[in-house]
C-alpha cells in the first residue's frame, strides 16, 4: 500500500519541488553581492552535479557491486546499474553544460582545462564507454560481468572529482556545502532553496530512474515472449 | 512420437559476431579511449595545478623568466585602469606581495576589486614586477551572500 503510495506521489511530488525550485530560485531569492543574478545558477547546477555524480552513478556503482557479489547477485542488479549508468550518462552532460553556461559570464570562457572539469568530462566519457561496453556482447551474464567490474572501476573518479579542488589549484570554486570545515557557505533562503532543488532533483533522479527500469524490463519481457513464439513456431513445424 | 521427440532442441551456440559489428566495437572503444586520453593529457599532464599564485610565481620568477603561465591573485582595491588595449591593475598575494597586471582584452563582466582573478601572460624580464596578461578569468568563491542583506520590505511589498 505505503509502495504503491510512494510510487504515485513520486512523479508529482518531484514537480512540485521543480516548481518550487524555479520559483525560489528566480523570485524569492536576492541576487549574490559579487555574482548578482548570476547567481541563480547555483540552484541547478550544483544539484545536477549532485545526481550526475553521486546519486546516479553511486547507484549504478552499488548496484554493479551488488551484482558482482554472489549473495546478491541477480538480474535485476544488472538492469539498475544500467538503467542509473545511462540517466547518470545525462545529468553528466547537464552538468558540463549548466556549468559552462554559468562559467562564461563569471570566469569569462566557456571552459577551462583544470582538474574539476577534466575528471568530470572523463567521468562523462567512462559513462559512454560503460554504455558501449553493454551494446559490444549479446551474451547477457558476460555483459553484466563485464560492465559491473567496468562501473567499479570507473567509480574510482567520482572521490577524485570531489576533492579535485582540495588537492589541486583549480579555477573551479570549492566547495560550497560540503566544505572541509563543515561551515555552509550560504545562508537564510538561499541555503533552503539550494537543499530543495536537492531534493527535487534526487527525486528527479529516482523518477526517471523508475521510468527507465519498468521500460528495460518490458523489452526484456518482449525479448522472452518473442523467443517463446519462434519455439513454438519451430515446434509447430516439427509436427507438420 | 510426441511433438519434442521430432525436434531437435540440442543448445546451440550462438552465431558468431560479424566481422562488421567487431570492427564497429573496436572503432567505439578506440574512439572514447582516444578521448580520455586527451582529456588526461589536456588537463591533468598540462594543468592539474591551473595557476601559480602571487608569492609562488615571485619565488620563482628567475627561473619563470618570460615563459606564459597563469597567475592568480586578488585584484587591489582602486588600482583598476581601463587602457585603450583592456585593463591595468595590481594584483596582491599573501605577505604584502603584489604584481603589475598589465592585460589586453575585455575583462569579464563580473571583473572588479577585491575578488580573485588568474590571468594568463607572462612577466615582462626575470626581475620583473609587471606582468603582460593576454586573457583575465574570474575566480568568484565558493561564497554566497545575498547582495542587499539589510533591505526591508514595506507593508504594501516594496523593497527599501
Amino acid at each position: 500500500m505505503m509502495k504503491l503510495l510512494s510510487q504515485r506521489l513520486l512523479g508529482p511530488v518531484t514537480l512540485v519541488l521543480l516548481a518550487l525550485t524555479v520559483w525560489l530560485g528566480i523570485w524569492v531569492t536576492p541576487p549574490d553581492r559579487i555574482q548578482g543574478n548570476l547567481a541563480r545558477l547555483v540552484y541547478v547546477h550544483p544539484a545536477v552535479a549532485w545526481v550526475a555524480l553521486y546519486v546516479s552513478f553511486g547507484t549504478a556503482t552499488i548496484a554493479s557491486g551488488l551484482y558482482l557479489w554472489r549473495r546478491t547477485r541477480s538480474m535485476v542488479m544488472d538492469r539498475v546499474a544500467h538503467c542509473a549508468m545511462e540517466v547518470s550518462a545525462v545529468f553528466i552532460i547537464l552538468t558540463l553544460i549548466t556549468g559552462s553556461i554559468w562559467g562564461r559570464p563569471t570566469w569569462g570562457v566557456w571552459w577551462a582545462w583544470d582538474a574539476r572539469l577534466t575528471s568530470t568530462a572523463i567521468l562523462g566519457v567512462f559513462a559512454l564507454a560503460y554504455l558501449a561496453l553493454r551494446r559490444a556482447n549479446d551474451d547477457v551474464e558476460v555483459r553484466a560481468r563485464r560492465s559491473a567490474v567496468f562501473a567499479l572501476l570507473a567509480a574510482i573518479n567520482v572521490p577524485i572529482i570531489h576533492f579535485s579542488v582540495q588537492w589541486w589549484k583549480t579555477l573551479h570554486q570549492n566547495a560550497t556545502v560540503f566544505t572541509s570545515t563543515r561551515t555552509l557557505l550560504i545562508h537564510g533562503i538561499m541555503a533552503w532553496t539550494l537543499l530543495i532543488s536537492f531534493v527535487a532533483f534526487t527525486l528527479l533522479f529516482f523518477w526517471l530512474l523508475r521510468a527507465r527500469y519498468r521500460l528495460e524490463e518490458a523489452r526484456d519481457e518482449e525479448v522472452a515472449r518473442g523467443l517463446e513464439e519462434a519455439l513454438a513456431e519451430r515446434q509447430r513445424e516439427g509436427v507438420r | 512420437m510426441s511433438d519434442t521427440e521430432s525436434l531437435d532442441l540440442t543448445p546451440v551456440a550462438a552465431p558468431p559476431t560479424t566481422r562488421r559489428s567487431r570492427r564497429r566495437n573496436v572503432a567505439v572503444f578506440v574512439a572514447l579511449f582516444a578521448a580520455v586520453v586527451a582529456l588526461l593529457a589536456q588537463g591533468v599532464l598540462h594543468s592539474l595545478n591551473y595557476f601559480d599564485t602571487v608569492d609562488q610565481a615571485l619565488a620563482t620568477r628567475a627561473s619563470l623568466g618570460t615563459t606564459t603561465f597563469r597567475l592568480e591573485g586578488i585584484v587591489a582595491a582602486h588600482t583598476i585602469t581601463r587602457t585603450s588595449r583592456g585593463a591595468s591593475f595590481w594584483m596582491d598575494g599573501g605577505n604584502a606581495k603584489r604584481v603589475f597586471v598589465d592585460a589586453v582584452g575585455q575583462p569579464p563582466q563580473l571583473f572588479q576589486s577585491n575578488i580573485p582573478v588568474v590571468v594568463l601572460g607572462h612577466f615582462t624580464s626575470r626581475t620583473s614586477d609587471t606582468f603582460d596578461a593576454t586573457q583575465i578569468l574570474v575566480k568568484h568563491t565558493a561564497s554566497y551572500i545575498a547582495a542587499h542583506p539589510s533591505r526591508v520590505r514595506a507593508p504594501n511589498g516594496t523593497v527599501r
